[in-house]
């Protein structure tokens, strides 16, 4: 007996069994393994050989919750404090970031025609490092104590902060419809989210309390339940589910903390794995081979403006210049915000899906190389250096 | 005591570095969860931990016994501690403190903010509730006891001339 239920079921069963594969692959070649999930999806996406039908209600509803718990785990991370805190000492690291990094998505988004607003969604792309796959590649590669590991988890945190801001914003542009109701979307979500994140940051530890118990089963309800609801009013009030599920993480505190992120870290890798494929299902893969040029090229400008911004932000604290660059390389990976933004415009502008899909694979795997051997890249400029100054002096000596 | 730098790290924990006189560095990281990476830094590349080893809570405590930690340092990655609504604090009596060199009652440091010393520690050892006759040395460090304003008010004191 042959029922819809079953085949979800097994066509599910195969997918999380390919990324399983996936999964173990990267860990091989030592990349991290969310692009390749999308790289997977890309592949599976609608005309290739085994088209997912059946399960892609589920996993379109998956990839929602992937999204909204990949930021809710991020806001746990932080307490109001230290975001305050963080933003005044790093303003102009994170000034510079976002000028830099900005610019090169907005200018190519302009001159290939799209609409401002898209264009304002593509700087979105390339502003944004991923703070997931960074986090990753620090902890993968022993880099917790290195000096310049400060500067970057600084200059990450300002990045999200500044998604806080950004998402209502774009989304309140994106979906307000006339002028006036476009200023209205944006004051009230920008309201919002400042009034939510001030309860919180008066009554994060109270709330924190509330929702604390001593069954882990109790707990994980809660804030499942919570976060979604919560995320879930954020849509629809054009904030962006992503937002409301940051600020969720932000608002607790304390003791719930460390048991939120243990009950939460395995459905939030497997959502976020879900998350991933969706993009990459949702791509049109003919339009990859149009959109690819620009994409590299966006990339490489993203590459360049990365590392000023980390060879800048390191140096102001006294780093040294293998650790400036190791700074600047580690900011090089984008991966869930890049594709949260670029998701926003997918309806606006067909190529966007494509051309974020493309630039984010290939930041991740240039950013992952690029952190991995920064060191060797100095000691082999360094050589070439002193090489090229041997050169320039033996050359002066064998003249006179 | 040696001079530690404290470095920040968002949604990790805080980092402190110690350079020694050879020219090394070595550093600690407190993580929020309670581990603790003790990291020994390049010597070309200061700021690449070339050694990084994983130690849960209670390993770190007892490496630190081992290196010969007083209190005072056992406790400088946490000099303030959250119970409920209580905070103990780990504060170092400055030289310029109206206080320094005066007792304990001389100080009546509990009347005039509140919060109580309950212990002081010292070179020479450390005394667990001390008696009104003790003297707060400058150099020294006093544990402060009490609400937050309080031991703000007791530190503020302790730390700054009288103005």
């Amino acid at each position: 007996m042959h029922t819809g239920g079953d085949l979800l079921v097994i066509e599910l069963g195969a997918l999380v069994l390919a990324l399983a594969v996936v999964a173990r692959l990267a860990r091989r070649i030592g990349l991290p393994a969310l692009p390749l999930y999308l790289l997977a999806g890309l592949v599976l996406g609608e005309g290739s050989l085994f088209e997912i039908d059946a399960s892609e209600d589920f996993i379109e509803v998956g990839a929602e919750i992937g999204v909204i718990l990949m930021l809710l785990m991020l806001g746990l991370e932080f307490s109001t404090h230290e975001l305050i805190t963080n933003v005044r000492r790093s303003t102009l690291a994170g000034v510079v970031d976002l000028v830099l990094n900005f610019t090169p998505g907005f200018v190519a988004g302009l001159i290939l025609g799209f609409d401002p607003i898209v264009a304002v969604l593509l700087g979105g792309v390339t502003y944004i490092s991923s703070s997931g796959i960074v986090a990753k590649l620090v902890a993968d590669l022993d880099r917790i104590g290195n000096h310049e590991t400060s500067v970057i988890l600084s200059v990450l945190v300002i990045e999200d902060l500044a998604m806080v801001l950004y998402l209502p914003i774009v989304s309140g542009v994106l979906f307000g419809g006339s002028a006036l109701n476009t200023t209205l979307t944006v004051a009230i979500s920008l309201a919002a989210v400042i009034g939510v994140l001030g309860v919180a940051y008066v009554l994060g530890d109270r709330l924190s309390a509330i929702a604390l118990s001593q069954s882990s089963e109790a707990l994980l309800l809660t804030l499942l339940g919570g976060t979604l609801l919560v995320a879930g009013l954020a849509g629809r009030l054009n904030i962006s589910t992503a937002v409301g599920a940051f600020v969720v993480g932000v608002a607790l505190s304390g003791d719930i903390v460390s048991h939120a992120r243990g009950l939460l870290l395995p459905l939030r890798n497997l959502f976020a794995a879900v998350f991933f494929v969706f993009f990459g299902l949702q791509v049109d893969t003919s339009l990859i081979p149009s959109v690819a040029a620009v994409a590299g090229v966006i990339a490489a400008a993203s590459v360049v403006a990365k590392m000023i911004t980390g060879w800048i932000a390191a140096g102001r604290v006294g780093i040294g210049a293998p650790g400036r660059l190791r700074a600047g390389a580690a900011l090089v990976a984008h991966g869930e915000f890049s594709i949260v933004i670029a998701e926003l415009g997918i309806g606006r502008e067909h190529d966007l899906g494509a051309l974020a899909a493309t630039y984010v694979v290939i930041l991740t795997l240039v950013g992952a190389l690029l952190y991995q051997f920064s060191d060797a890249l100095f000691a082999a400029g360094r050589q070439r250096r002193h090489r090229i100054r041997r050169l320039g002096s033996g050359g002066r000596s064998g003249r006179t | 005591m040696r001079k530690v730098t404290e470095t920040d790290l968002p949604g990790v924990g805080i980092r402190f570095d110690l350079q020694t006189d050879a020219g090394r560095c070595v550093g600690v990281v407190a993580h929020q969860t309670g581990r603790r990476d003790l990291v020994v830094y390049d010597e070309r590349d200061i700021d690449r931990a070339c050694e990084s080893v994983q130690l849960t809570e209670d390993e770190g405590h007892t490496l630190g016994e081992l290196l010969g930690g007083s209190p005072v340092l056992e406790h400088l990655d946490d000099a303030v501690h959250r119970l409920e609504d209580l905070v103990i604090s780990w504060v170092q009596i400055a030289a310029e403190s109206s206080l320094a060199g005066s007792t304990l009652a001389e100080a009546v440091l509990r009347t005039r903010t509140g919060a109580g010393v309950v212990a002081l520690v010292s070179e020479s050892g450390s005394i667990p509730i001390p008696a009104g006759t003790e003297r707060l040395n400058a150099g020294d460090t006093a544990v402060v006891v009490g609400v937050p304003s309080a031991v703000k008010a007791a530190t503020r004191l302790l730390r700054r001339p009288a103005d």
